[in-house]
């Protein structure tokens, strides 16, 4: 089918066009992930290596499925708006979804790809050993990139400009990290704040990814935070859907 | 096909308080090549937009092959039959022209046909480059190689030779011919009066949001153009009233310019006689036969040329 077809051209093209072919890309998506795990491992290990890298690894994959949502999907839609590349999208036959749909299958395998190579890394250096289901892994990672590209997209439909969608990308992306579990545990906060971040969808997403992969724990452990991921998403879809324009 | 291919019908586009459109009409006969001529900012392509379905109608009707391109149903079966070629879409830096090409390709659900095309715009030895290094000219073409993937029933180009070189352009307007030949319809928009006169069966003036006038080159010239154009340098020359009835006056710099209405030579001697009461020298005087730019000029009191200006008159 020729939906499909275009699907997969595209996704491919995204992933030569803005990550092969981009230095900078892979430097940063792959070597800076592993750079903060060995500095982190050391620097914030108060304990093992061993045990802080395995608190730190789903920490540094959640940190890119947020980077990956707000980053990736959210501030390339408005760049794209405003090099006018999506309204040319816009006047070809092919369903318009078919472009979003391969930005965001793109950044899953970038996506996949980061993961892979931090838990090889983990798994040499530090004898991190992933314990979890796979199934249960896979699928609450879906559902991050889910929620997380969701909410990326309102910044491509709300916001104009490709500087402040850059902007608030960074400004979400970078904090929300340091805020949500992901390289500090939360217990090292005050309470008070401790107790605020944990409300966080990025705290209920990492947490949960940590103890599905890590701890071994069960999907339906978190029922209730997978709930408010699934209302977030939802939200950020309808938002999205409301708003957004292609040219 | 007997009805319009293209019917615009007092189309007005507000952007806030900005009138783009205002109050625009036309029909574009089936295989007939349509122009839009005017200065940057007058309208030109809001008005493709809004028959490509970028744009939606603040007013009026716009119909394109019997479809309301501001219709989402419509609007979807309309994009298989048109082809477009805008202005400045960027495309990404990394991404080579060949491989633009096999995309959109597949975007059109048509069989790549990548060589023969990039050999028609003069681009088969450029696919493998990135778009980020082509020029200007060169990412014209190949927004132009991607207007002719499909068979299409209409063909709208946006300032197709903007930034072209005369290579660029000999092989657009080549590709326009072919077009024509097949029988296709065509809608372009330019500031270049050459472009207008040698490819547009029908031209529209757009000026401030509006038509000005609407006809052939030819007629467009009889009509507007006047008898006679005389152009010349003169430092320091300035109109008076005596001058002003003469025809519409431009100015660019020290050169000056008028399309004189009835005998030339009479025009000649008040002009001389002018510059010698104010003691300026006229250099580099010529007389010619007014051609489509001077009708513009009549027409619009304005040059297409951005740095020309209508001259106050000074009083006497």
């Amino acid at each position: 089918m020729n939906v499909f077809r275009v699907l997969v051209a595209q996704t491919r093209a995204n992933f030569v066009w803005y990550f092969l072919r981009d230095g900078e890309m892979i430097f940063w998506s792959l070597a800076i992930p592993v750079f903060f795990l060995f500095v982190f491992s050391f620097a914030l290990g108060g304990g093992s290596t061993r045990s802080t890298s395995t608190f730190l690894i789903p920490g540094l994959i959640g940190a890119q499925v947020l980077s990956s949502g707000f980053w990736g999907v959210g501030a390339m839609l408005a760049t794209f708006r405003e090099k006018k590349l999506l309204r040319r999208i816009y006047l070809t036959p092919i369903p318009s979804w078919t472009f979003f749909a391969s930005l965001v299958l793109y950044r899953m395998t970038l996506l996949a790809l980061q993961a892979l190579v931090l838990a090889l890394v983990g798994g040499f250096v530090f004898h991190v050993h992933v314990v979890g289901n796979p199934v249960a892994i896979l699928l609450i990672l879906l559902l991050g990139a889910a929620t997380f590209v969701s909410l990326g997209t309102v910044i491509g439909a709300v916001v104009r400009s490709t500087e402040s969608a850059n902007n608030i990308a960074s400004v979400l992306t970078v904090p929300l990290a340091f805020l949500s579990d992901a390289y500090i545990p939360i217990d090292r906060f005050p309470a008070a704040i401790g107790n605020l971040l944990r409300l966080l969808p990025s705290t209920h997403f990492i947490d949960a990814l940590r103890g599905i992969a890590m701890y071994g724990d069960s999907l339906s452990h978190y029922t209730a935070w997978i709930a408010i991921l699934c209302i977030w998403a939802l939200a950020g879809t309808a938002v999205s859907a409301r708003y957004f324009r292609w040219v | 096909m007997n009805e319009a291919a293209i019917s615009v019908s007092r189309l007005v586009k507000r952007f806030g308080d900005v009138v783009a459109v205002d109050g625009i009409s036309f029909d574009v006969a089936p295989g007939t090549i349509f122009g839009l001529l005017g200065r940057n900012g007058a309208g030109k392509t809001t008005t493709l937009e809004t028959c490509i379905g970028l744009s939606a109608p603040t007013s009026g009707t716009v119909r394109v092959l019997g479809l309301d391109p501001a219709k989402r149903s419509d609007f979807q079966r309309l994009k298989r039959r048109i082809g477009v070629q805008l202005q400045a879409t960027s495309l990404p830096e990394k991404a080579k022209a060949g491989e633009i090409l096999d995309l959109y390709a597949a975007y059109y659900g048509v069989v790549p046909h990548t060589a023969e095309l990039a050999e028609r715009v003069g681009l088969e030895d450029k696919l493998e480059r990135f778009v980020g290094k082509m020029s200007g000219g060169e990412q014209q073409r190949r927004a132009l190689a991607i207007a002719l993937l499909h068979d299409r029933d209409v063909v709208v180009l946006d300032e197709p030779t903007a930034g072209m070189d005369t290579f660029g352009r000999r092989i657009l307007w080549g590709e326009v011919e072919r077009l024509r030949a097949a029988g296709k319809t065509l809608v372009l928009t330019t500031h270049y009066i050459e472009e207008a006169e040698r490819l547009c069966d029908e031209i529209c003036i757009v000026q401030a949001g509006r038509i000005v006038a609407r006809d052939t080159a030819a007629a467009l010239v009889t009509a507007h153009g006047g008898d006679a154009v005389i152009d010349f340098a003169a430092r320091g020359f300035a109109l008076d009233a005596s001058l002003d009835h003469l025809g519409t006056w431009v100015q660019k710099g020290e050169r000056w310019q008028v399309s004189v209405q009835g005998e030339p030579g009479r025009a000649l001697g008040a002009i001389v006689a002018h510059a010698n009461a104010l003691d300026v020298s006229i250099d580099d005087l010529d007389l010619h036969r007014p051609g489509l730019e001077d009708a513009f000029i009549a027409l619009t009191g304005e040059s297409l040329d951005e740095d020309a200006s209508a001259p106050a008159t000074v009083a006497a």
